[in-house]
């Protein structure tokens, strides 16, 4: 497969704070990647600085093969859909899909049509922003960010704004939109779930640099470094080297004199969620919270947790 | 809600419709003595003593072209200025926004010799484009804060926006710009107007005499203490601001994407 997006060393530098260090990536035709971290780690300035919002301090961005690092927003192949839908609130949906693709030169009657069908907005053509609601007004920014046939789209968490139903609904459209068409596209969110959601690959970003760029599977399977396992939240980091899957931590002792690690923990706070009842449970002598399915104990009760010597695994390391 | 409506009405009929609606039956009636009982007894004299003014003509030909010019500066110098303050983030712009706002915190008058000078020294004394100049001071700083408002509302994405789906600045400016910046346009036309309009000492002193504009063909009537005069001439003096801002409108109308009133 061919190279849609490469990055190279890139480094951004706001006064003495290193928000980007030396990052590097490849994303191919057609590929989804979710960019997550938490907030202020850096990743929406990546995202400004692929869409050409903000110069790097160092690096390299390339579309195509062909280096855009010195190229204006308005010079680069790609599109970026905000947080907030944005459209133009003087002109109709039509004329606000229309505007890109006027000015990329691909302004085609037939295609405007075909993507308001796609966004099931046929009949709002003539509708000002105003007058329609907000899961539509992200699919006509997002109808409006594909009219110019960019070579790669940019999300900066385009559903954050909306509900949660709505939310749900959308990503799963979107995602089904942007593999029909093959669009390389990179999402960034805040959001796990919605980060494996998107994405054929999922970035954790933190600290300028990604800890660990993989498949969702394989980065729920074996986290790179406890801040990943941490961020997670599928896993018990034990310390620096170690850590163990939340399924594999038993509330009782193992049936077969299996040798074990057991940690006392409290029940903190009691939730409900897919049908079972959540513990969240506090860890005094790691000094951390875990989530799991706790059966019928309640707050405030104490509890063993046993981990199999043989479940503990260790990190593998930084993988990019 | 419905009763606060109604006093708007109420309180705009009473403040602002009767008094023009007085001004207008003034200008065309004789003095109205209203104490002795008497009725309007209505009158064109008024109007034929004002056009009978020789400068009259010139005078408003002057004051619509210096307003026109002051205008349009005016609103290059305040949209470009407005929107670096709003967009950018520079050392020492604190100082930068309190000195723009110098010129209106100064009255005009105790520069306005030593600009003269410096005028006459530049060769711009006695010319339109003098008097255009120093009608800048008092009215430039407005613009420039009203439309520093009117970019910080619009917000910075909002302008990055139209840059991703490959705009360029100028293309920008007038398919989102402008058409979302209208009632700052409105505003910033009347201001200008009325201000540059008004303006009498410092329109003398650079204009030495040779630039006549309204006001001080205005001004020696006030001597007459004829009110129905004085009223022909306060109508005659309004309509000037009213027809640029219809100008104005007009000119709005030919942006792109403009929804036109007949259009639903």
């Amino acid at each position: 497969m061919n190279s849609s997006l490469e990055i190279k060393d890139m480094t951004k530098q706001f006064q003495q704070q290193m928000i980007l260090k030396d990052v590097s990536f490849t994303l191919n035709k057609g590929e989804i990647l979710s960019i997550v971290g938490p907030s202020g780690s850096g990743k929406t300035t990546l995202l400004r600085i692929l869409a050409g919002l903000e110069t790097p301090t160092s690096g390299t961005v390339s579309i195509s093969g062909k280096d855009v690092t010195r190229k204006k927003a308005n010079k680069r192949n790609l599109s970026l859909v905000f947080q907030q839908p944005l459209l133009f609130p003087h002109m109709t949906v039509k004329e606000n899909i229309r505007y890109g693709a006027k000015l990329a030169k691909k302004n085609d009657e037939d295609k405007i049509i075909s993507l308001l069908d796609a966004i099931g907005l046929s009949s709002y053509a003539d509708h000002y922003p105003s007058e329609i609601s907000g899961g539509q007004q992200q699919r006509v920014a997002l109808a409006r960010a594909m009219a110019t046939e960019p070579e790669v789209i940019l999300f900066d968490e385009p559903f954050s704004s909306l509900d949660p139903q709505l939310r749900q609904g959308l990503r799963l459209w979107v995602r089904d939109f942007l593999a029909e068409r093959a669009i390389t596209s990179i999402f960034v969110t805040h959001d796990t779930e919605e980060a494996m959601l998107m994405g054929d690959r999922v970035a954790l970003f933190n600290e300028g640099v990604f800890q660990q760029i993989d498949e969702p599977k394989v980065l729920h399977q074996s986290p790179a470094n406890p801040f990943v396992a941490n961020f997670l939240g599928g896993h018990l980091v034990l310390n620096d080297e170690r850590y163990i899957p939340l399924p594999s931590c038993l509330l009782h002792p193992p049936e077969s004199n299996e040798a074990h690690e057991t940690y006392q923990g409290i029940v903190e706070h009691v939730t409900y969620q897919h049908g079972q009842t959540i513990g969240h449970v506090y860890i005094d002598t790691l000094n951390k919270k875990i989530s799991l399915p706790i059966g019928d104990l309640s707050t405030k009760e104490e509890l063993h947790l046993y981990l199999p010597s043989s479940q503990i695994k260790p990190f593998r390391g930084n993988h990019t | 809600m419905i009763r606060n409506k109604r006093l708007f009405y109420v309180l705009a009929t009473l403040l602002f419709l009767l008094p023009t609606l007085i001004l207008l039956l003034q200008s065309l009636s004789e003095t109205w003595r209203f104490q002795t009982g008497e009725g309007l007894r209505f009158q064109l004299d008024s109007y034929s003593v004002l056009l009978s003014d020789p400068k009259l003509w010139s005078a408003t030909g002057w004051s619509i072209g210096i307003g026109a010019g002051v205008l349009f500066i005016n609103l290059v110098i305040g949209i470009m200025t407005g929107k670096a303050l709003a967009t950018l983030s520079f050392k020492g712009k604190p100082f930068v926004e309190a000195i723009i706002l110098a010129p209106i915190l100064i009255p005009v008058l105790a520069i306005a010799m030593g600009l003269h000078l410096f005028m006459i020294r530049i060769g711009l004394a006695d010319t339109v484009l003098g008097v255009i100049i120093i009608h800048l001071v008092p009215t430039v700083p407005y613009s420039i804060k009203i439309f520093q408002n009117a970019y910080r509302q619009l917000g910075s994405p909002m302008l990055e926006q139209p840059l991703i789906l490959g705009s360029n600045p100028l293309h920008q400016l007038f398919t989102i710009e402008l058409p979302l910046m209208k009632p700052a346009i409105r505003s910033v036309t009347f201001l200008t107007i009325v201000i540059s309009l008004s303006q009498y000492a410092i329109t003398a002193i650079i204009g030495g005499g040779r630039i006549i504009t309204l006001p001080m063909v205005f001004f020696p009537f006030l001597d007459t203490a004829n009110s129905s005069i004085m009223a022909a001439f306060s109508i005659w003096f309004s309509m000037i601001p009213l027809a640029l801002y219809v100008l104005v409108e007009i000119l709005l109308l030919l942006l792109p994407y403009t929804i036109m009133p007949w259009r639903k």
